[in-house]
């Protein structure tokens, strides 16, 4: 079963970058046939929560009407043809048909925080709040042993069939022994071992889950690392970013509900449909970069006008991320629409590579001895000094010496 | 009694032509680049976007510089083993000849022209190392530039076809690879530009040093493809 998984992923998973938006009415067409026999199934099983999602919308105040908007959206979201609108509308319904197992591990529970404190439940929020979240360590009401109780019980009784989400890094090196869970002390790293060993995929959710994050910022003192670092021969789906859009979450799950595959991931075991494409091809801002307008401090009359925020060192044009399409809290606003720029938080390495806020070059970079911290530009005027003095050492000498030439000159 | 002299070719046409092609692209490309890796200049504000089109002329220029540099680099990469003229390659095979000369050049140049105990006649094993050194170099902005530029053809199509940046991703995306990701491609791209200065620098200063110590007429080569020497001592 596993090694089929793995199979599957493998044909969903290129190495390319390309995003193929249509994949020709033959794909889509034994997808849907695909897909419309997986929701047959799940609605034959049993749900595993009593919540009845049509009513909590309806206590929430949304309408039906409302709800197929959001069905039509999703389903572009995750570049599938129109005719899929009514197989996501099924999905959203059949979301508590699959058992969730959510892990924290070293981080600040910004991705929890995030769905937990938008300011009105959006029906991206509600859906996470109806799949069958069987163990959550910050969200729950028991603790230590019970807890632990929990977890097992849940693993047992739904083996090979939970989703496991990741929030948080793993720390592997010498300060591993820092990050322990539970009564039994287990270190994080057996603990993610010990529940990911019977998921049927694993989600990684944030920058620290996927990548390492700010706990594996220089100098990284408990050696973070992302979970595909740790855990091999499974579906992993790496949902980046700081945190992590619900969106892309929700998205994730959707597709995993509807077609029980991995959705098509980049090298980065990224989902393409939301980090397929750069922040910088869709900026509201983008005419401002092309026109070489420029905020150059903040506050001054560019930041006034909304004018591009690549000199204060947005990192929009190298980062893969949906942003600034789906924004976040439903559409609200987003990093550079609020006047500060991109920090690549979707890319791996973001706390060293790309969020120090000051163009790449100007960008701080470690001398190969691990030391003195210099800019990019900086380096490269040192260099040119001293090819300069070389060069004025040996043309002083040089002309000092005088031309050895003469031999033969009568 | 008085010297002689009698005119060499050292470059062919060909060879002038890719030579100040180069000169022209690595000069507007580094313009260009460090302007797009950090806009050092600002376009008059009064102007709406529509009308300045500033950095998207940088980066038009240096994607034209780009070209240009691709296509002499395939001329180049063909030379090595195919011109009638000289075949670079033969001064790069680490032969004993090619090792001796390379150090007589190099004790040449640090005695400041006292001992030059080799032929000034013909190309010579030093500068062919430094010059395939700048061949690496802009063979690596080549991939590393295209790498940058095919993270925008996301989409897999572009006006000439599909197999474009197909071939680019293929070409380079393991420079995503051994460098890291997006920004080491990056900033590995913008510190070469600084190793192709610092060649530069010292380029210039070695053949107008030659010029000058060694009487030959060195600096002609490149305008009109013959230098002197001395014959009959």
């Amino acid at each position: 079963m596993a090694q089929r998984r793995d199979v599957i992923m493998s044909l969903f998973t290129t190495d390319r970058a390309q995003v193929q938006t249509n994949k020709g009415d033959a794909y889509y067409q034994n997808l849907f046939e695909r897909c419309r026999a997986r929701l047959d199934e799940l609605k034959a099983m049993a749900p595993l929560n009593a919540i009845d999602f049509r009513e909590i919308l309806e206590d929430e105040g949304y309408d039906r009407r409302e709800f197929l908007k959001w069905a039509s959206a999703a389903t572009a979201m995750l570049m599938l043809p129109p005719i899929f609108t009514p197989l996501v509308a099924e999905a959203a319904e059949l979301m508590n048909r699959v058992p969730v197992i959510w892990l924290e591990l070293q981080d600040c529970a910004g991705n929890s925080e995030a769905l937990l404190r938008s300011d009105g439940p959006k029906i991206d929020e509600i859906l996470l709040d109806i799949i069958s979240l069987e163990f959550h360590e910050t969200l729950m009401a028991p603790a230590g042993h019970q807890a632990e109780a929990q977890l097992h019980e849940a693993m047992e009784s739904f083996k090979g069939k939970y989703l496991l989400f990741v929030e948080g890094s793993i720390p592997v090196g010498a300060g591993k022994e820092w990050c322990t869970i539970g009564a039994s002390g287990e270190t994080f790293e057996a603990h993610l071992l010990r529940v990911a060993a019977d998921a049927a995929a694993v989600v990684a959710v944030g920058s620290c889950a996927t990548f390492g994050g700010v706990p594996a910022a220089a100098p990284n003192p408990t050696g973070a690392v992302g979970v595909m670092e740790v855990i091999k021969g499974k579906p992993i789906i790496n949902i980046p970013a700081c945190p992590a859009n619900p969106a892309n979450m929700v998205g994730v799950i959707l597709h995993f509900v509807m077609t029980g595959q991995v959705p098509e991931l980049d090298s980065l075991l990224r989902p393409k449909f939301a980090f397929g494409y750069r922040i910088h091809d869709n900026c509201e801002r983008r005419a401002h970069f092309d026109a070489g307008e420029y905020v150059e401090e903040w506050g001054d009359e560019g930041a006034q006008n909304n004018f591009c925020l690549y000199k204060m060192g947005c990192k929009g044009p190298m980062t893969f991320n949906n942003c600034s399409i789906v924004r976040y809290n439903e559409a609200v606003n987003w990093p550079i629409g609020v006047g500060r720029g991109c920090i690549g938080c979707s890319e791996p390495d973001f706390w060293d590579k790309y969020a120090y806020e000051r163009p790449m070059a100007d960008a701080h970079i470690k001398a190969p001895t691990g030391g003195v911290e210099k800019s990019v530009d900086e380096f490269g005027l040192g260099l040119l000094s001293a090819t300069a003095v070389g060069i004025g050492i040996h043309a002083a000498a040089s002309a000092v010496a005088g031309k050895k030439s003469d031999e033969g000159e009568a | 009694m008085k010297n002689t002299y009698t005119t060499v070719k050292r470059m062919s046409g060909a060879m002038r032509i890719i030579h100040w092609v180069n000169v022209i692209s690595v000069i507007a490309a580094v313009i260009t680049g460090l302007y797009i890796a950090h806009p050092y200049y600002q376009s008059f504000i009064a102007d709406p976007a529509v009308d300045k089109y500033v950095m998207a002329w940088n980066r038009w220029i240096h994607l034209m510089g780009a070209i240009l540099l691709d296509i002499t680099s395939v001329v180049v990469a063909y030379l090595y083993f195919f011109s009638r003229f000289e075949k670079a390659y033969k001064k790069l095979i680490p032969s004993l000849d090619n090792i001796r000369e390379f150090g007589q050049v190099f004790i040449n140049l640090l005695t400041l022209n006292r001992k030059k105990e080799f032929s000034s006649e013909h190309g010579d094993s030093f500068n062919a190392v430094y010059f395939a050194i700048m061949h690496l170099m802009l063979i690596f902005m080549l991939l590393s530039g295209l790498q940058m530029y095919v993270q925008g053809l996301e989409s897999g199509i572009s006006s000439i076809g599909a197999w474009w940046p197909l071939m680019l991703h293929l070409a380079t995306d393991w420079t995503l690879v051994v460098f890291g990701g997006n920004m080491e491609v990056r900033i590995a791209h913008h510190m070469t530009m600084w190793w192709i200065v610092a060649w530069v620098m010292f380029h210039v200063y070695y053949q107008v040093w030659r010029t000058i110590f060694w009487k030959e007429g060195d600096i002609a080569i490149v305008i009109g493809g013959t230098k002197f020497v001395k014959k009959g001592n």
